[in-house]
Order: C-alpha cells, then sequence, then structure tokens
C-alpha cells in the first residue's frame, strides 16, 4: 500500500468570480479510503467533478497512474479507472438494475462481453443485496437501494478508483451501517481505492485512513482522523472561534 | 414464437402479395414497405436515445435528389449505395453541432433542417435552371417492390437486432441520462453520431427507390414535412419498443389512407391529426404495447 493511484497538482477551479478550489495538492495511495468534509460550498462535489472529467480544472493537473488525465472526456477517464456516483441519485430509471449494472460493465475500463458483463453484474448486484430487486426498474427502488444500486454500478465499470458521493446521506442509522459494510468488503474484493465526501462524521472518520477537509475551496487540513478532529482550523471551522 | 408471430404474418404476406395482387395493390405495398422501413430507421436514433427528429423527410429527400442526379450515369445498384452512403456521410458530419441540444430544441432544430435543405435544394434546381428533372427506363415496378421489401426487412432487423448489441445498450443508457451514460464509459458523442448516421441511411436508399418509382423530380414534392409527421405518427400508433410497433403503425395508416386518401384528403388530415392526439393521450403505449401487454397479463 503505497503506489500512488490519484495525485492532484496544485488544482484550482474558478467559476466566473467564485474561487470553487484553489491550489488543492493530494496523493492518494491504492487501496486508500480518503474521506472529505466540509461545509456546503466547500467545494467537495466541484473536486469529485474535476477528477470524474465533468469539469476541466482552471489551472494544475490531475494524475491517474501517474499519467495525466487534462483534456480527457469523462468516458475516457473512466476507462482510465474512475468510477463515480452522484450525490442525487442518478439510475438510469427506466431501465432495471441488472441492465444498469449490466451496461457499466459492458463499457467502463473496457469493452466486456455480454456474458462477462453478466456475471460480473449478478455478482455485485448479489454482494450489495439487491439480488431480488435484479428485474425490478431502478426508478422504482427505495432511496436507499437506488444509492447501494450507485455504488456496485460504478464498481462494475471496473474502476479501481470509486469517487463516493454522499452515499450515506438520508440513510437510516441500520442501512448506514449496513452500506459501510458493504462498501469496506467490495473495496477487499475488488481492490479499491475510495474517495467518499460524507457529512455523517462518525461513518467518516470510522471508515477514512484519511481526511482531506475543505473550507471555502481551499484545502485547511490533511491526515488520519483522529488529527483533524484535534486540528485548530477545522474547530474553529465547524465550532466557531473562541473570542 | 408469439412475439415473432406479427414479423411471420407481415413478411409472409408481403412476399405473396406481388404474386396474388395487380398494379394497384402492389404498389400500395410499396408504399406500406417504404413506410415500415422509413419508420424503423427513425426509431433507431429516435426510439433508442431519445433524441426525437422531426425532420427525417431531409434523408428521403436527399436520398431522391442524389438519384435524380446520378440516374442514367450510373447503375442501380450504384446510385442505392450513393444514396445510402451520402446520407450516413452527410448525417455524421452535421450530427456534432445538432446533436448538441436536446428534447423539444432538437426537435424544432431537425424540422428547421429539413426545411432549410429543401430550400437549399430549390435554390441550387433554379440556378442551374433546372425546374423538375425526369427520369427515364427506371426499373420496373416489380424490381422497386422487392428491393423495397429487402430494405423494410434490413432496417427492421437492424432495430431489433441493435438492442443486444453494445451500440444498441450504449444508447439506451444515453436516453436514460446522457451524463451517467458518459460516466459508466459510453463514448457518447462518438454513439449519438453513429446512430445519427445509421438512421439517415436507408431513408437514404428509400428516397432513391421511391424517385425511380414516381420518375419526376420536384423538391417541394420530396422534402414535404407531411413525411415527417407521417413516420412520427406511426410510431407513436404502433407503439412498443420494439420493432413490431412501426408493422402495426404502418399498416393501420396505410389503410386508412387509403379508404380517405383518395376521395377526402382533408379528411384524411384531420384523421391523422385526431388519432395522434387521441393516441398520445389514451394509449401512449400504442397499438403494439397495448396488444402484447394484455398478452403478458393473462
Amino acid at each position: 500500500m503505497s503506489s500512488v493511484v490519484l495525485e492532484l497538482r496544485g488544482v484550482s477551479r474558478q467559476f466566473g468570480g467564485l474561487r470553487a478550489l484553489s491550489s488543492i495538492d493530494l496523493n492518494v495511495s491504492r487501496g486508500e479510503t480518503v474521506g472529505i468534509m466540509g461545509a456546503n460550498g466547500a467545494g467537495k462535489t466541484t473536486l469529485f467533478s474535476l477528477i470524474a472529467g465533468h469539469v476541466p480544472p482552471s489551472s494544475g493537473d490531475i494524475l491517474i497512474d501517474g499519467k495525466s488525465i487534462l483534456g480527457l472526456r469523462p468516458y475516457e477517464i473512466c476507462r482510465r479507472g474512475v468510477g463515480r456516483t452522484f450525490q442525487t441519485v442518478r439510475p438510469f430509471g427506466g431501465l432495471s438494475v441488472f441492465e444498469n449494472v449490466l451496461i457499466a460493465g459492458r463499457f467502463g475500463t473496457k469493452r466486456r462481453a455480454m456474458a462477462d458483463a453478466s456475471v460480473r453484474a449478478t455478482a455485485l448486484i448479489e454482494a450489495i443485496g439487491l439480488a431480488d430487486r435484479a428485474q425490478a426498474k431502478a426508478e422504482t427502488l427505495t432511496l436507499s437501494a437506488q444509492k447501494r444500486l450507485e455504488v456496485i454500478r460504478a464498481v462494475a465499470t471496473g474502476a479501481h478508483i470509486i469517487l463516493l458521493d454522499e452515499v450515506l446521506a438520508g440513510l437510516t442509522p441500520n442501512e448506514v451501517r449496513e452500506m459501510l459494510g458493504v462498501i469496506g468488503k467490495l473495496q477487499k474484493d475488488y481492490d479499491l481505492t475510495l474517495l467518499m465526501i460524507e457529512h455523517v462524521m462518525r461513518a467518516l472518520m470510522e471508515v477514512s485512513n484519511r481526511i482531506l477537509v475543505l473550507h471555502h475551496g481551499e484545502a485547511i487540513a490533511i491526515g488520519d482522523p483522529a488529527q483533524v478532529r484535534s486540528d485548530a482550523r477545522v474547530l474553529e471551522c465547524y465550532l466557531g472561534k473562541d473570542e | 414464437m408469439l412475439r415473432n408471430l406479427p414479423f411471420a404474418v407481415f413478411f409472409g404476406a408481403v412476399i405473396i402479395l406481388p404474386f396474388v395482387a395487380g398494379e394497384y395493390f402492389l404498389s400500395v405495398g410499396l408504399g406500406l414497405l417504404m413506410w415500415i422501413a422509413l419508420t424503423q430507421s427513425w426509431s433507431l436514433l429516435s426510439g433508442l436515445t431519445g433524441y426525437i427528429s422531426l425532420g427525417h423527410v431531409v434523408f428521403y429527400g436527399l436520398g431522391a435528389y442524389l438519384a435524380a442526379l446520378s440516374w442514367g450515369h450510373l447503375p442501380l445498384w450504384a446510385v442505392l449505395a450513393l444514396a445510402g452512403a451520402g446520407n450516413f456521410a452527410f448525417a455524421t458530419a452535421i450530427s456534432l453541432p445538432v446533436l448538441r441540444v436536446r428534447g423539444p430544441y432538437f426537435v424544432i432544430l431537425t424540422f428547421g433542417l429539413a426545411e432549410l435543405v429543401k430550400f437549399s435544394v430549390m435554390a441550387i434546381e433554379s440556378a442551374l435552371g433546372e425546374y423538375g428533372r425526369l427520369l427515364f427506363d427506371v426499373p420496373s415496378m416489380a424490381t422497386l417492390y422487392w428491393l423495397m421489401l429487402g430494405f423494410a426487412v434490413i432496417a427492421t432487423a437492424a432495430t431489433q437486432l441493435i438492442l443486444s448489441t453494445r451500440l444498441g445498450q450504449g444508447l439506451i443508457a444515453i436516453r436514460e441520462d446522457e451524463e451517467t451514460a458518459e460516466t459508466v464509459g459510453v463514448p457518447v458523442t462518438i454513439y449519438k453520431s453513429l446512430a445519427f448516421g445509421l438512421s439517415a441511411a436507408i431513408p437514404g436508399v428509400v428516397g432513391a427507390l421511391m424517385m425511380l418509382r414516381t420518375t419526376y423530380f420536384e423538391p417541394q414534392q420530396v422534402f414535404d414535412p407531411i413525411v415527417s409527421f407521417t413516420i412520427v405518427s406511426i410510431a407513436i400508433i404502433g407503439g412498443s419498443d420494439d420493432s413490431r410497433g412501426p408493422l402495426f403503425g404502418a399498416v393501420f395508416l396505410v389503410l386508412l389512407s387509403e379508404l380517405f386518401w383518395a376521395k377526402a384528403p382533408q379528411v384524411y388530415l384531420i384523421l391523422q391529426g385526431i388519432l395522434l392526439i387521441g393516441f398520445v393521450v389514451f394509449l401512449p403505449e400504442g397499438i403494439c404495447g397495448r396488444l402484447f401487454a394484455q398478452r403478458a397479463r393473462r
């Protein structure tokens, strides 16, 4: 666990007059789980959009497995091994759970034959506990099930870096527990590196190897959960300054 | 088995037709096959990707124009190949700007594009001093019929078979959510262009065949927007997500038009409008969708 799979070098993103992210540096090692926290508008989702190629950085460079992904389309970045979920779930609503995962498998990091993608899809659906809903239309699932579907759809692409955007939000404490268990198992089985945006602090502290704290587009802290919890600037941002 | 019954009945009937029917029924059959080929090609783009084209006549018209220009200089197969390939090339080239817009904007854009091409062809023709072109020594009705049947079969098979291909699945993903499709690795832009090109090729050939049938080229006629409207009507009336829909829709509308068109063309157009509204409001799944949904429930 030392090879760097994802590297951000001075990545900034400007939206008109708004500096959504400024000069972010980050190295993520293979198999690591990096939690990302920060208030609304801190730039968390923008960071994911930059890595997944939906938005180009204004400056800086992003490298996957040592190669720059600047200028690549999102589907090309997916082929390099990046999978993502969306903060507001975006399943292919009119298609079945199985088809959702199947399509991700047929494309993704490489073109897989129908049989291959089909086996993959069945295994993942089983692993995330949606086997009995496999033929149901994705739009008929509960929010919790749709979130699980998004996770396995990202994994089905064959990506080794998975960006999870608030997959625990809106879930009951039991569902959170369940979801974390499944994600942990997937991470082991599929050798995944995870980046997790989360507001559920306790969960994030529990599963992350390191945590990146964003505030108004700046990285104000990065380190292991204990370090971050006691960081003066983080406390100041979250609890206010002691006058 | 039941699934393929409509195909068997329909294609069985149109194969027997030339041996038992006279000129009139053969020409009705030709029209029927034409609408099936056109609607199937349309659904290759619009049914799969959800980009609703209201200007598909542009490919039909260009195919007819290419045939009018090349007939007499090239053999039949080359004329048809030119019409098909020419349209594929034209559609893929314009797809990059055209497919950047979605929803109602795409509908309006395709309609406008067809009109633009119509008036451009009219301007070119009048600049050349051509006021209508006559085609001589055209193939027999029977030849055209068999060719049209062949292309109707190809278009139907293509719409059916593409569903299980990677291209088909990618296009369906695009229909569901374009951005998500790209996120899971679907090369969205390339696939959309390809679908647009494929859906244009057969209408080009069909236009060329119909040109050889009518033997008189007139831009207003071959670029008539009614052709685009009829394609969409057949697709909606026939309904269903698969390639059986257009068969039902085309048979229904062609029979209706034979009943009314000659005697009361205005009544037919009004009726088509009423039917379209009726189907959209009361039977959005179409004839085929309703028929098979009920069977499945039993």
